[in-house]
């Protein structure tokens, strides 16, 4: 038998997974914010902070 | 040193009933830490104002001293892949994992000396060189290991890792800017300490890495899985060394290749914030240009995931044919959605992100390429010479862009005009890379290693 047949445990690649996407997904969400920009009037955007994580 | 024998190839041998799935979070330990240097920039202005505490004073350091750690650290990531490449298949990817975490933090630890004592030449030599090494060895340590986990899925596997290295600075940026913020004071900007902290969070998230990587038993394959009868005939079954790919003209068109695409990619970042402003003068301001920028570098992270996984369907060959024509149609039509024609910003930020998506589809995709032509041993190794194509296009595409747009200028191109021949080259070297891609045939038999050396 392949050994992927998998006696890792589940909690185990759970929980690699969430230690290495969650910082990905904080980092997505400031980017999100950021870019959000974009799309706002001018004149909106004008009154907001350049930082994306202020 | 028996201390850290642990990091040997033969101890990290992975044991039955160790999940594959395990791999892949190992290797975006990696490749999410080291993606912090593309988030250096955030420290371009209080670097500058390290003695005036918020403003220049003459004898601070200028921005164009600045710009040359970014610079040396890039050169450097491609010279020590190329170099330490072969040491890396032979030691196996923790030793090489372990050793970039410790150049990376390294790294850190001296900038901050250089930031507390002043001295500019500890930052060259800190994040420059050591770091640099750090990214060198970092980017290339997890590819081969995960091209032999997932036979058959090589594109994906090794997209999810240097997807990781696209969204490494969308980590390092705000949590710069954080750290620099908690630890500002009346007296200091907080760099030196943002260094330290850095350092160590980033060597304890890699060190996750370091301890979860393993390699697959001699003969693994994946469960119910055989390679397919009928491969094409641009997938290898055999290897090819490292030093016998260097001389074959495959590894020279796949390097021409990569130096294209990447050049071109950078014509678009090098300019975003300035060019969507000056194409839209008086409709994009500078905060929806930064936002402009932000979606960018979400379509260069998931185009990494996204056009590798797709690569696995299609082919390498195929996908990057369609960066290269799709590529260059879109680069030769951008100039067009400006506001001296169409004058339409979506049209504009739709094309600039299918743009940037396949210049991170083009750095992702090519290890899986790599792995189709000279086989799974030397990988690695081989990807690592490859980089020095990146370093290349690092130095050659800003240049490229910036002379070419203030030759223009200097001859009487308005500020928009002056892009459209930049674009316009950008889409011609395109064109050279379809024509590198088109050239790329199977390597021949006298080039392949063999089976007893594998």
């Amino acid at each position: 038998m392949s050994e992927n047949s998998s006696k890792s445990s589940p909690a185990l690649i759970l929980f690699a997974w969430l230690l290495v996407g969650l910082p990905l997904g904080w980092g997505v969400y400031n980017t999100l914010l950021s870019s959000m920009k974009l799309f706002q009037t001018p004149a909106a955007a004008a009154i907001r902070p350049a930082s994306p994580t202020k | 040193m028996p201390l850290l024998s642990f990091l040997d190839r033969e101890k990290s041998v992975a044991q039955p009933g160790f999940s594959r799935w395990l791999v892949p979070p190992a290797a975006l330990a990696i490749h999410l830490s080291i993606g912090q240097a593309y988030a250096f920039s955030v420290f371009k202005i209080p670097l500058t104002q390290l003695l005036g505490v918020g403003k220049p004073l003459p004898q601070d350091w200028k921005q164009t001293q600045i710009a040359w750690i970014f610079s040396l650290a890039i050169v450097i990531l491609g010279l020590s892949a190329a170099t330490f490449g072969k040491w890396l298949e032979a030691a196996g990817p923790r030793k090489a994992m372990f050793a970039s975490a410790v150049c990376f933090a390294a790294g850190f630890y001296i900038s901050c000396l250089g930031v507390l004592s002043h001295q500019l030449w500890l930052l060259y030599l800190g994040y420059g060189v050591v770091g640099g090494t750090g990214l060198g060895l970092g980017y290339i340590s997890p590819v081969s290991t995960l091209i032999k986990w997932f036979p058959d899925r090589p594109g994906l596997a090794t997209g999810m890792a240097i997807m990781g290295f696209g969204g490494g600075a969308m980590i390092g940026s705000p949590l710069a800017i954080k750290l620099m913020a908690y630890f500002r004071t009346p007296t200091d900007l907080g760099v030196g300490k943002t260094f330290l902290v850095m350092g160590t969070l980033y060597f304890v998230f890699m060190m996750f890495g370091v301890f979860t990587v393993r390699v697959p038993r001699e003969g693994w394959k994946p469960e119910g899985w055989t390679p397919p009868a009928n491969q094409s005939a641009m997938i290898t079954t055999r290897n090819v060394e490292v030093n016998a790919a260097f001389a074959t003209p495959q590894f020279w068109l796949l390097w021409v290749v990569l130096c294209t695409n990447v050049t071109a990619g950078i014509g678009i970042i090098e300019q975003a914030s300035p060019m969507i402003q000056e194409l839209f003068k008086g409709r994009i301001g500078p905060i929806a240009a930064g936002g402009f920028v932000g979606l960018l570098s979400l379509f260069n992270m998931g185009g990494r995931f996204f056009w590798s996984s797709v690569s696995d369907y299609i082919g390498r060959k195929p996908t990057y044919f369609i960066f290269f024509a799709l590529g260059a149609l879109l680069y030769f039509f951008l100039p067009q959605t400006g506001a001296n024609h169409l004058n339409n910003v979506k049209l504009f930020v739709a094309i600039a992100a299918v743009l940037l998506s396949m210049y991170g589809g083009g750095f992702a995709t090519i290890p899986a390429y790599l792995r189709d032509m000279f086989g799974t041993h030397h990988v690695s190794a081989i990807h690592g010479r490859l980089l020095t194509a990146w370093s290349t296009a690092g130095v050659l595409g800003p240049v490229l862009v910036n002379y070419m747009r203030e030759y223009q200028l200097q001859h009487g191109a308005d500020k928009a005009s002056a892009y459209q021949g930049v674009l316009h080259v950008m889409a011609g070297l395109l064109v050279a890379g379809f024509i590198a891609n088109l050239l790329v045939r199977p390597v021949t038999e006298k080039h392949w290693l063999a089976e007893r050396n594998v």
